[in-house]
């Protein structure tokens, strides 16, 4: 991160520290820092969100168009995510500096969507095997203060919460070629199913421990750090008597990877990735709150727009 | 010759605004910590991020003994404008705009201050509706301030078109992005209003010098409401005195 | 993407053939039938649990002459060959690392995946497939030895009929010790498809196949581990599809034997590799010493012929 230099000693404090689950902004090693979430901030995207985790701060817009399907998931739609690091973070990323940071999260992310079971594309299906929507995932980090990957996943399921799809008529014409028909009226429109959409959950490797939510001068005192990536619990996304009828839900995993060049034992991955499945539960539980309740801010006309002036 | 109908009968444009107004703008200083200084302005729906990493060493390529190098960067959001864009710099328009960023920055910046250094300015477009090159030099301004960097003067720039009404020219400050795709001409300026002078001028088209003198004197007119409005942001930002984002960590 | 123009390339939106063959439109359960047999083994002929390493293990290093090090693995269909160079100062480098970089490629020869051709630029699996390399061989080498320099890795996969990133990383790990490269430890890696309750131990890219559909919500996905076996360090894990907590868990405790058993026919190439090293160390010695004593015997001829003179 920009500039950020620590002493020999300063590394022992932050390592000591987490050794006796005291972390150097008086946190324990389980605890997320306070984060700032809002949906609908751009108004060109069909669906945005930005989410600022102390220092970290991210904007995402979701874009959609219309696209041709795989030849071979006729009955699919696509969903491609796009990182850019913005130089405002740091002067390291300027030109195509973020360039690898980048494409190592959109891999991940892309990753971490590709399982139905996280992500059901079917939803996205116009007319099988001609048309279908295209969502484009368009990650902006703003600034890094640590933890982009969770920060990332967060502002992602709320971005696609907050999605909407026009509705579209489909007919197929002589010829093989479908007609599209589009209703004026921009509320004519469809809310994604974004319940089970995965969260990523950084476990950094310090000492002998894992911590969640690493900040920035944390993770430059690790040399590997685990990602979980977990899928969400629908019942936290919808109103009680929707959840009432859904099934019990079990949370998967939807990738796991490994960042930074250490190594770590099979019983640390072990502990971590019990440790990583718990926290996401936890983080599902809170995002699904607060998203809820935005929605129905939104519905009531009371929601205040903050923006950046906060 | 009378251009594309942009005033209606009642003298109102397209948004509703009448010519010789300003969109919105609102906007606050130190949005960031990391930067040195950051600033994010709104200028009706368009959306501008800045942020000032310097004065620092400059790389041996570029230092110059005679004064700072300024670095400027500008880059719009992939998701900013109606249509998606592929990429969120490196093309043609983004290093243009980059290049007039930096020639009106270089203008107020007190660049014989710091020899052998340089100062990075990057702005981020987070959504374009019109006048993005305008609310980029506006916000870049701002975080400059709050960088704490010495400048001859506020560095504000505003764009005016021309419309007909019932035959009669009528120049139109701050374009919209509805009036700039109707196809009439826009003039952007960039200027330092308390010294009168001008730091880049550019005209996207053919406009008839009999009209260039109004169209201008409303530009900097345009320039000069900003410079107020700005200059009022930064005392309000002074006045809260060290924001609480300025604590120091660790 | 530059086109290549001596041969003839169909419209842009043409589909293969096989998209409209009856294998195309086969259900989970016919998929999952042909797999396996009604003994419970797979197509070809292995148990559930038996690596393609068992059965044949076909490796050796010195694959390619002009490279330092280099190796080739051969598990049934899948082919790898892999070359390492010396290492290299890096070139314009901003800042003085004082670890040694790994420049990881992973190439896909155009024949080697069934269906499409590959194109000769990368594309995003390769892309993929060589961060995955890059991390996973990080840890194994000894990086503090080379500030500032670079050791190039190159991955050229000829056939590609699943598990080619542990065969990657096997392969990368052979040839990094053919090139005496100073490394901490022999470096393994195994994979498993899962699917439902069925769990493929160094999959064939069918049984990948599919472990990556999903049907009715079950386990599936596929996880690749490469470890470090004497250090017992783990050096990737990386997993894509969707399955619970316990699944992981008994999948990571499978990969871990699985890396391990690998770890005698390494050892066997390697010490292979240094016995041949000896051999023709010791056959050049003997060249040496023939040759000198020609050139003696050659030498006492021309003296005696210049003392009568």
């Amino acid at each position: 991160m920009a500039g950020l230099l620590l002493s020999p000693s300063e590394k022992v404090y932050i390592l000591h520290g987490i050794e006796d689950d005291f972390r150097s902004d008086g946190r324990s090693n389980i605890d997320y820092r306070p984060m700032e979430l809002e949906t609908d901030v751009v108004s060109h995207a069909s669906g945005s969100a930005r989410l600022r985790l102390a220092n970290t701060d991210i904007l995402v817009g979701v874009k959609t168009e219309i696209d041709v399907p795989k030849p071979d998931k006729p009955n699919q739609g696509k969903i491609d995510f796009f990182v850019d690091c913005s130089a405002n973070a740091t002067p390291e990323f300027e030109g195509r500096g973020g360039e690898q940071l980048a494409n190592n999260i959109s891999n991940l992310m892309q990753r971490a969507y590709h399982s139905e079971q996280a992500f059901d594309l079917k939803q996205l299906s116009i007319f099988e095997g001609k048309q279908c929507w295209k969502l484009y995932v368009d990650i902006l980090i703003l600034e890094c203060g640590g933890n982009l990957c969770d920060a990332v996943s967060l502002a992602v399921k709320a971005a696609l919460f907050n999605t909407r799809i026009p509705f579209v008529k489909a007919a197929l014409l002589d010829g093989g070629n479908v007609d599209l028909q589009l209703s004026d009226d921009p509320y004519d429109s469809k809310l994604l199913e974004v319940g089970t959409a995965p969260l990523l959950v950084t476990l950094c490797k310090i000492g002998e421990k894992c911590v969640v939510d690493p900040s920035a001068e944390e993770e430059s005192c690790s040399v590997i750090s685990l990602v979980v990536g977990v899928t969400g619990n629908p019942k936290c996304y919808c109103s009680n008597e929707d959840a009432s009828k859904l099934h019990e839900h079990i949370s998967k995993c939807s990738t796991i990877a490994m960042n930074g060049p250490g190594s770590v034992a099979p019983q640390t991955l072990t502990n971590a990735i019990k440790q990583g499945i718990n926290a996401a539960k936890y983080l599902d539980e809170a995002l699904g709150k607060a998203l809820l309740r935005e929605r129905q801010d939104i519905t009531n006309f009371v929601k205040h727009s903050y923006g950046f002036f906060k | 010759m009378p251009g594309p109908d942009l005033l209606s009968s009642q003298g109102l444009r397209l948004d509703g605004r009448r010519p010789n107004e300003l969109r919105r703008i609102r906007c606050k200083l130190g949005v960031f910590t990391q930067p040195d200084g950051s600033a994010y302005l709104e200028q009706g729906n368009t959306k501008v991020l800045a942020a000032v990493y310097g004065p620092h060493q400059a790389s041996k390529s570029k230092s110059s003994s005679e004064g700072v190098v300024v670095n400027c960067q500008y880059s719009m959001a992939t998701f900013s404008t109606g249509e998606r864009k592929n990429r969120p710099r490196g093309d043609r328009k983004s290093q243009e705009m980059s290049m007039h960023l930096r020639q009106a920055l270089t203008a107020a910046i007190k660049t014989e201050m710091y020899p052998r250094s340089q100062i990075d300015i990057y702005v981020e477009v987070l959504q374009a509706d019109g006048g993005a090159y305008c609310a980029s030099v506006n916000a870049s301004t701002l975080a400059l301030i709050d960088a704490g960097i010495p400048l001859k003067a506020y560095v504000c720039s505003c764009s005016a078109s021309m419309a007909y009404k019932d035959g009669v020219p009528e120049p139109l400050l701050d374009v919209g992005h509805v009036e700039e795709a109707a196809g009439g001409v826009t003039l952007t300026v960039a200027s330092l209003p308390s010294t009168g002078s001008i730091a880049l001028l550019e005209l996207s088209h053919r406009l008839h010098s009999d009209y260039f003198e109004t169209v201008l004197s409303r530009a900097m007119q345009g320039c000069r409401d900003i410079e107020i409005i700005l200059d009022k942001a930064v005392r309000e930002h002074l006045a809260e005195g060290w924001t609480k984002q300025d604590v120091i960590t660790i | 993407m530059p086109l290549d123009y001596r041969r003839f390339n169909g419209p842009e939106d043409s589909v293969s053939y096989r998209r409209f063959t009856e294998d195309y439109t086969k259900d989970y359960k016919q998929f999952l039938d042909e797999l396996i047999d009604e003994n419970g083994r797979r197509k070809g002929g292995r148990e559930m649990d038996e690596a393609r390493t068992l059965c044949m293990f076909f490796a050796r290093t010195g694959m390619i002459s002009q490279a330092k090090g280099s190796s080739y693995i051969e598990l049934k269909r899948t082919k790898v060959a892999c070359s390492v160079f010396d290492p290299r100062e890096i070139v314009h480098q901003n800042e003085y690392s004082t670890l040694g970089q790994l420049y990881c490629e992973v190439k896909f020869a155009p024949f080697s995946c069934r269906g499409e051709r590959k194109a000769l630029v990368p594309d995003s699996d390769e892309r993929a497939l060589s961060v995955a390399l890059k991390k996973a061989l990080e840890p194994a080498v000894c990086r503090h030895l080379f500030p500032n320099y670079q050791i190039d890795i190159f991955i050229y996969i000829l056939e590609n009929d699943g598990a080619c990133l542990p065969a990657a990383i096997n392969a990368a790990g052979l040839a990094l010790s053919d090139a005496a490269v100073p490394m901490y430890d022999i470096i393994t890696a195994s994979s498993v498809a899962i699917s439902g309750d069925k769990i493929f131990v160094d999959p064939t890219d069918d049984e990948e196949q599919l472990a990556i559909r999903n049907h009715d919500g079950v386990n599936h996905g596929v996880i690749t581990m490469s470890m470090l076996p004497e250090l017992q360090q783990v050096s990737d894990y990386r997993q894509i599809g969707s399955m619970d907590a316990d699944c992981v868990l008994n999948a990571l405790s499978i990969l871990e034997k699985e890396c391990k058993k690998i770890v005698p026919y390494v050892q066997r190439v390697l010490v292979q590799n240094a016995i041949n090293s000896f051999e023709q160390q010791k056959k050049l010695e003997e060249e040496a010493k023939e040759r000198e004593e020609a050139l003696n015997a050659k030498m006492e001829v021309w003296k005696s012929i210049l003392n009568v003179g």
